[in-house]
């Protein structure tokens, strides 16, 4: 398979902290990454520095081969880079189909008006927010919002990644289990790529090809959930010394 | 000596300003809410329109055709605006400055001396009235009102329907309404941010524009016409809340109502004075403004 996303010795300084220090990891097209680690590893930073919120200290951000430095957040969107946010970052003030409608929107140009509203109803009724479709997103409930917030991703008709950060945090296993199906069924109808961040391990079993391991800033290993979980050092920086 | 008639005449001459200050508070208020800074210079890009108004009517359209020329000043502006925002402000996103809204202070507020000492050296200080073709009084039911006041009125109505038909109805306006909530949310989302801030800049200081090309005729044009209603927009903004487009409004009515009352109730030399003090009355009971929500630090 193809490598879709790819970093190479991307280094992320924040004064003395060195939140992500040469980290180079390989994504395939239609791959379904995790991306783990303790708290303060780093993880966030990445997806930050992969979708342009943050300019690398050095090393290279690639994406079906070409480089995506210096690229505004919405150039890379362009690219069909999408993310979500782990603070969930939906438009309260604007209805919910507004907020599925702005993505797709956004990639048009302001075009294809019609086309947008249709697909937005396709993921109204596959989310069943169709019911508060005119409500102002702030109405609704957590988990609802982080469904809503991944769902717009979708809504891109060129997304060809999305990275996922936390989406699965504090939500009942209900939406739990919509976020998940969204995610397969776009993996598989769509081959969307997808980079995940998450603690849920149950989830990322379930849902992750691979997963890459981030401690301290660094990448300590790769492999299947039930290989990485296995190794010495990934056991030792979630549990301490003593139990490694 | 206070009739009812006269109490009624007041309240409608102060809706009638009302309007025009709201539209002038609206133009701060919006700019404020995608690009986050003051535009000091406000009043500046209202005297442009104004000047633009008496030229267009006195030298090109002539009075009967004022509102063309208001149509027309008031697209200047916007286009002046669209132009210099990428020079003036543009490059305060470009890198990651330390202190954005310093940067915007000092941009601005040099841009309004220069445009002023502009107009002082390349037309005078002198005031100028453009001319309309419209009544000196009209009647509002039983009571006369300045027929270029309530024209000016219509007109800001219509301007503020239009920007509202924009902002709901447009991909535009859903992109501006998305930005006002969350820069970073926006531009993730594929928004781009920098051609919107160049849009949202234009549309505000063109709201300034429309209220100079209304009421040039109103209160005569000169160097520094911008400074009374600059200083009432930002009045209206602190008794609405910054970034509330409501509140600009209701605000906007309030303080022309206020003045008005203030000014034939009380004593006139003290017209100014008015809008002070209801702003102290906010900021003591309701020191966020009427509509305005506690500030977030991020």
């Amino acid at each position: 398979m193809a490598v879709l996303l790819e970093t190479r010795d991307l280094t992320k300084r924040f004064g003395g902290l060195i939140a992500n220090d040469l980290v180079s990891i390989a994504v395939e097209a239609g791959e379904i990454r995790g991306l783990i680690g303790p708290n303060g590893a780093g993880k966030t930073t990445l997806a930050n520095l992969i979708t342009g919120i943050y300019a690398p200290t050095s090393g290279e951000i690639r994406m079906d081969g070409r480089s995506l430095a210096g690229l505004r957040p919405n150039e890379i969107a362009a690219q069909g880079l999408l993310r979500t946010f782990q603070v969930c970052r939906i438009f309260g003030n604007l209805s919910v189909r507004e907020n599925l409608l702005l993505p797709y929107l956004a990639q048009q140009h302001g075009g294809g008006r019609a086309e947008g509203l249709r697909r937005a109803e396709e993921f109204l009724t596959l989310t069943t927010l169709g019911r508060l479709a005119d409500e102002p997103a702030k109405r609704l409930s957590g988990g609802q919002r982080a469904l809503l917030q991944v769902a717009c991703g979708f809504m891109v008709p060129g997304l060809k990644c999305y990275v996922l950060d936390e989406p699965f945090a504090g939500i009942n296993p209900v939406i739990k289990d919509g976020i998940i199906d969204l995610i397969l069924g776009a993996n598989r109808a769509r081959g969307i790529t997808f980079v995940i961040v998450s603690h849920e391990m149950a989830v990322m079993r379930r849902l992750c090809h691979k997963v890459t391991v981030l401690i301290d800033g660094r990448v300590v290993t790769e492999g299947t959930l039930d290989e990485v979980a296995a190794k010495q050092e990934v056991i030792s920086a979630y549990l301490g010394k003593a139990f490694a | 000596m206070y009739s009812t008639e006269f109490f009624l005449q007041t309240l409608i001459s102060g809706v009638i300003i009302g309007v025009l200050y709201a539209l002038m508070a609206l133009g701060i208020t919006f700019i404020y809410s995608i690009v986050k800074m003051i535009n000091w210079a406000m009043g500046e890009f209202y005297m442009i329109a104004s000047y633009a108004q008496y030229l267009l009517v006195a030298y090109l359209l002539g009075p009967d055709l004022w509102y063309v020329a208001a149509l027309l000043s008031a697209a200047c502006v916007f286009l002046l605006g669209f132009v210099l925002e990428p020079v003036l402000i543009k490059p305060m996103f470009r890198q990651a400055l330390e202190r954005q809204d310093e940067y915007a202070t000092v941009v601005t507020i040099s841009l309004l001396l220069l445009l002023r000492n502009l107009a002082t050296a390349l037309v005078g200080p002198y005031q100028y009235k453009p001319e309309t073709n419209l009544p000196l009084m009209v009647m509002v039911g039983p009571l006369p009102v300045a027929g270029t006041r309530l024209a000016a009125c219509l007109c800001a109505v219509a301007a503020l329907a239009i920007f509202y038909v924009v902002l709901r109805k447009t991909w535009y306006g859903l992109a501006l309404r998305a930005a006002a909530q969350s820069r970073i949310g926006a531009q993730t989302a594929g928004v781009d941010i920098l051609r919107l801030d160049q849009i949202a800049f234009a549309i505000g200081v063109a709201l300034a524009g429309v209220a100079g090309a209304l009421l040039a005729p109103v209160f005569n044009v000169f160097p520094t016409d911008g400074a009374v209603t600059t200083v009432k927009g930002f009045e209206i903004i602190v008794i609405g809340g910054l970034g509330s487009i409501p509140g600009a409004l209701v605000a906007g009515v309030l303080l022309g109502v206020v003045e008005n009352l203030g000014t034939n109730f009380i004593s006139s030399p003290y017209q100014n004075v008015y809008g002070f003090l209801l702003v102290l009355l906010i900021l003591l009971v309701k020191p966020n403004g009427l509509f305005g929500e506690r500030a977030r630090q991020a």
